[in-house]
């Protein structure tokens, strides 16, 4: 990512003095973007290690209890989108992360001492999402604010990548992109910086149910557009 | 055929390789060879002699229900006929596998019991009966009967191990005043302990049955499918025999489990489910260490509860990374 960000900052210095930048409007149609940011950890659910009582009732024996949770983790993403009008975009993505699959282990019936074991999980998701700019809400002349929702596949690997789980992503967000550099004319035709606030809902994949689980996400990137 | 008498399965024999589950070994040659049926279906014969509140015909309907259990399991191939009533009694050495009752007073402790007939070379098993002891009370009542032994349930527990099951240790115990165990709960059919008059609960069988029977007449993909945890358990650096070590999958809620079969401190546990596993060390505390082992003194009990510091991810098919627990005195 460093790499990319060093670019895009070094393409602003090289373009035409003559360069114009124009009142929060997107700069081309199609548009490159690649950054990081955090995604937020979320409970993956409990369960009881149950022994078959010995009772009538069907009430278990529980041997021990495991609580789990996916660890917040940085991410590294790339998108690619395409603006229809100068409100309304598209676009797909893939991100990466590498957060910690954590069990808390605790109330062992043998009083073992409570302890938290953990592997690293490859995370990657792949989506498409709708983008609305508020060019009401904008910030000067480059700054411009944004809503976007889309949904996605998840794909999750465990240590040693033998075991791979599936599941869906959704996501609700918004964020706001600032123009360094937008000009008419030039095979690239804007470049900026953006920061997107998601929301997304997971579910599916090492998850122990399929019931959506919430996670905060925040990210940082920069874009080209042509 | 050379053949050897192994009089009671109660008592495992302890195998000289790290083996998944705990099945019954036999050496000869210098060779060990794991016990089982090698031709299928395995027939049987039901005793035509019932026993108080349990006829002939109800006998034998509660032994088929056990048997299609087994039976049912579809990663493992073993399969059984029914060959029909029969005058002859349990552990008559005559080549036929008989279930019937029998009256064992002086055996107050034990409801039924299992042995074999096996050829000594091979391994394989030629004739296996198993007795179920009339001095108890026993029923076949589909809710179970509170003041009898549920005969369905302890026929499956029986039925293991006339394929070549040995005991599972999944389950907790608490000591009575008079030195028996009553059992809290298990985690296997196989588990040692009966749980009780009136349950019927093992009736069914639990992912450790499931595994074990998986592992020794492998089918239906089981071994492509399903993942094997492997490592040791080291006291101080060495080597832990006969240590119980609990794979549980907290996706599934299954817990399958195995021992540390040789004084290197060696497991294998498979038929896991893949993916993310705890694994649990603990002492062979909740029965008789003879009810697992053939040398009870040469079991390390000495330590510890312990988990495995990481998750362990069960691959699908063969083995992940290889796990070391180090187990802490008491």
């Amino acid at each position: 990512m460093i790499w990319l960000v060093a670019i895009a900052i070094a393409l602003v210095p090289a373009l035409p003095a003559t360069a114009q930048t124009r009142a929060a409007v997107p700069a081309g149609r199609f548009e490159v973007d690649a950054g990081g940011g955090w995604l937020g950890g979320a409970s993956l659910g409990s369960a009881d290690a149950n022994l078959r009582a010995a009772a009538a009732t069907p009430a278990p024996y529980r041997l021990f209890s495991v609580d789990t949770r996916l660890q917040p983790a940085p991410t590294f993403h790339v998108k690619a989108g395409f603006a229809f009008n100068s409100r309304f975009g598209v676009e797909g993505g893939l991100t990466f992360g590498h957060p910690e699959l954590r069990a808390s282990v605790s109330n062992d019936v043998e009083s073992a001492p409570p302890i938290a074991v953990a592997e690293r999980i490859d995370q990657y998701s792949i989506d498409a999402s709708v983008i609305v700019m508020i060019r009401e809400l904008a910030i000067g002349q480059r700054t411009l604010p944004f809503v976007s929702g889309g949904a996605g596949y998840l794909r999750q690997l465990h240590e040693g990548q033998t075991v791979v789980e599936q599941g869906r992503v959704f996501h609700l967000g918004g964020g706001i992109k600032h123009w360094l550099m937008a000009r008419d004319r030039g095979f690239i035709s804007g470049t900026g910086i953006r920061m997107d606030a998601r929301l997304y809902l997971m579910s599916g994949g090492i998850a122990f149910d399929d019931g959506p689980r919430p996670h905060g996400a925040v990210s940082g990137s920069v874009f080209v557009s042509f | 055929m050379k053949v050897a008498l192994l009089a009671c399965v109660c008592v495992a024999i302890l195998s000289q390789d790290a083996a998944a589950y705990l099945q019954f070994t036999a050496s000869a040659g210098g060779q060990t060879r794991v016990l089982k049926w090698q031709r299928t279906p395995v027939r049987w014969f039901a005793a035509d002699r019932g026993a108080a509140g349990v006829s002939a015909s109800d006998f034998q309907g509660a032994m088929a229900r056990a048997f299609a259990t087994w039976e049912a399991v579809p990663t493992a191939s073993i399969a059984f006929q029914f060959a029909g009533f029969t005058g002859a009694q349990p552990f008559d050495d005559d080549g036929v596998s008989v279930l019937g009752f029998q009256d064992h007073p002086e055996m107050d402790r034990v409801l039924g019991a299992t042995g074999f007939l096996i050829d000594a070379l091979t391994g394989e098993i030629v004739e296996s009966d198993i007795f179920f002891n009339t001095a108890f009370l026993w029923s076949t009542a589909a809710q179970g009967d509170p003041n009898r032994f549920d005969l369905e349930s302890v026929a499956l527990h029986e039925i293991g191990h006339f394929i070549g099951l040995g005991h599972s240790a999944i389950g907790e115990t608490e000591m009575r005043p008079d030195g028996t165990r009553r059992v809290l709960g298990s985690g296997a059919v196989m588990f040692p302990i009966a749980m009780g008059r009136g349950i019927t609960q093992d009736r069914e069988l639990q992912p450790d049955d499931v595994a074990g029977i998986s592992d020794l007449y492998p089918a239906g993909g089981f071994r492509e499918s399903t993942g094997v945890a492997s490592g040791r358990v080291t006291r101080n650096g060495t080597g832990v025999l006969g240590a119980h070590v609990v794979a549980f999958n907290p996706a599934s809620g299954g817990l399958i489990a195995s021992f540390t079969l040789n004084t290197d401190g060696e497991f294998e546990i498979a038929g896991l489910r893949p993916g993310p596993h705890v694994i649990r060390v603990e002492p062979l505390d909740d029965a008789g260490v003879d009810s697992f082992f053939n040398r009870p003194s040469a079991i390390d009990v000495g330590f510890l509860v312990t988990f495995y510091d990481r998750l362990y991810v069960a691959p699908r098919g063969g083995a992940g990374e290889r796990v070391t627990v180090a187990v802490r005195p008491r």
